[in-house]
């Protein structure tokens, strides 16, 4: 049994996106899901369970892409990311409430 | 049509709507039209606690040494979530397993309602250890008229949902004279209307209503205050926030279409009365926190910032189901909620692990508003 053959969303390593967040722009790896890493920027994300089960994390994803090591169980609207579970796989633009 | 226990037809269950189908028949999980329904009852299998195990002797003493307003906030509270856990611990059966079609559904309604019995237990629990006479609290829940005001608004989409359903079993469709409440029409469309509004509300109920009493209990475990009773309230935090995952899936499955398409119309017709029912059940909660605040604050928490908050998280659950926001609070007003609302899940990852104990660390600091100065919530 080889332990790679059912991984679907292979982290890379070295890769590093930009996040823009309304005039801000925050750097982030593809190691951890964006909630922890918009934290350690300094940013407040709304959060309950951090395990994609409650969707209090949703923000909105404007463009680029993000990618899930496990399907959440919340919902996740189109157009909308979950920060707590979702990795980040480009440069990506996202936005809290309008 | 009338309810079988068990229908005797043969058809294909991943065919079927999830509710107003075919009655369920076999109790089987090997095909499932919406397999969500199955990972949430895992999920809350996996979430199984008992009250009793939560030890509370100090909080009798914390409870006895409290002020007589704190007092008045916590008990209110705990009356109040007596009542939305009596509602939630019998009404998703009473109305939704006569209606449901898909087993995983119906098994996830019975899990659900199962879960709202241990909550309705641990207030006992917490009841009888914090005073001498638990029956003075428990007997005031039906009399005390900011709850009894608060009980109709919970209760009244599920009651006129099962009358509808037990006339619609005995009588088929049509428009028939019921003593007391005069004609009462009974079709598909106006049942599944029904049916909606339900689930908003009970959207409402658990996603929202809950919050202004696990703000308090969590303002007293802050000062080191009822610490056993936070413990249970994170508990149940933890349950509901699965609950709410659950009727989102369902209101965002009706509208899709993706489950049945004469729902996705009639939730495109009740936007603005499901809006409604988010709008007035905050504007009720912020009245509720008014209330608890009668007599005084507590450190770190008024009636001002907690309708903050219900009004912040209010935006989020009408975000959650694909509603426009429709309150100003863009950001939360007490961040360090989060800390305690986190699930401390055993199993965790030792990085999970990590990750939660920086926060704790961390959450001071996160009131500063000048964090947010620089971009637009
Ligand atoms: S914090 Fe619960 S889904 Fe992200
Ligand atoms: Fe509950
Ligand atoms: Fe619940």
């Amino acid at each position: 049994m080889t332990s790679t053959s059912k991984v679907s969303t292979v982290a890379n390593k070295d890769a590093v996106h930009r996040v823009l967040l309304g005039k801000k722009q925050i750097l982030v790896t593809e190691e951890e899901p964006l909630l922890v890493q918009l934290e350690r920027a300094g940013i407040h994300v709304e959060y309950q369970c951090r395990e994609g089960y409650c969707s209090s994390c949703s923000i909105k994803l404007l463009w680029g892409n993000v990618s899930y090591p496990f399907e959440p169980l919340a919902w996740v609207q189109s157009g909308y990311l979950l920060a707590c579970c979702a990795i980040v796989k480009s440069d990506i633009e996202i936005a809290f409430f309008d | 049509m009338s309810y079988s226990t068990f229908n005797r037809k043969h058809f294909d269950s991943t065919k079927e709507p999830m509710f107003f189908g075919e009655n369920v028949n076999v109790a089987r999980y090997d095909q499932q039209k919406h397999p969500i329904f199955e990972k949430l009852i895992e999920k809350q299998l996996s979430f199984f606690w008992r009250p009793e195990e939560v030890d509370l002797s100090n909080d009798r003493k914390d409870f006895q040494r409290l002020e007589e307003h704190e007092q008045h906030i916590f008990l209110s509270n705990l009356k109040y979530q007596t009542l939305l856990d009596s509602v939630q611990g019998r009404s998703p059966n009473v109305a939704f397993l006569p209606i449901v079609s898909l087993p995983e559904l119906e098994t996830w309604i019975e899990t659900w309602s199962f879960s709202e019995t241990i909550h309705s237990r641990s207030y006992t629990h917490i009841i009888r250890n914090i005073v001498n006479d638990p029956s003075k609290i428990f007997d005031d829940i039906v009399t005390n008229d900011e709850i009894t005001k608060r009980a109709d608004s919970v209760s009244k989409y599920y009651d006129r949902l099962i009358e509808m359903v037990n006339i619609y079993n005995t009588m088929g469709m049509g428009t028939f004279h019921i003593p007391g409440k005069g004609d009462v029409e009974v079709s598909m469309p106006k049942l599944k209307k029904a049916l909606y509004l339900t689930i908003a509300s009970v959207n409402v109920l658990e996603a929202i209503r809950f919050y202004v009493s696990f703000a308090c209990s969590f303002a007293f475990a802050e000062r080191t205050l009822m610490e056993g009773n936070a413990k249970i309230i994170k508990l149940i935090a933890r349950d509901e926030a699965l609950h709410l995952t659950g009727t989102q899936h369902m209101l965002n499955l009706m509208a899709s279409g993706r489950d049945d398409p004469e729902m996705a119309v009639i939730a495109a017709q009740c936007q603005e009365e499901v809006r409604n029912i988010f709008i007035e059940a905050a504007e009720q909660e912020k009245e509720w926190a008014t209330y608890l605040f009668k007599d005084g604050s507590m450190i770190g928490l008024n009636a001002q910032i907690l309708g903050q908050y219900v009004e912040y998280i209010t935006n989020i659950r009408m975000q959650a189901v694909g509603l426009e926001t429709c309150f100003n609070t863009k950001h939360n007003p007490i961040p360090w909620i989060n800390a305690w609302l986190v699930s401390d899940n055993v199993q965790v990852a030792p990085q999970e692990a990590e990750i939660s104990s920086y926060l704790v660390g961390q959450t001071d600091n996160q009131l500063d508003d000048s964090d947010f100065d620089d971009f637009d919530l």
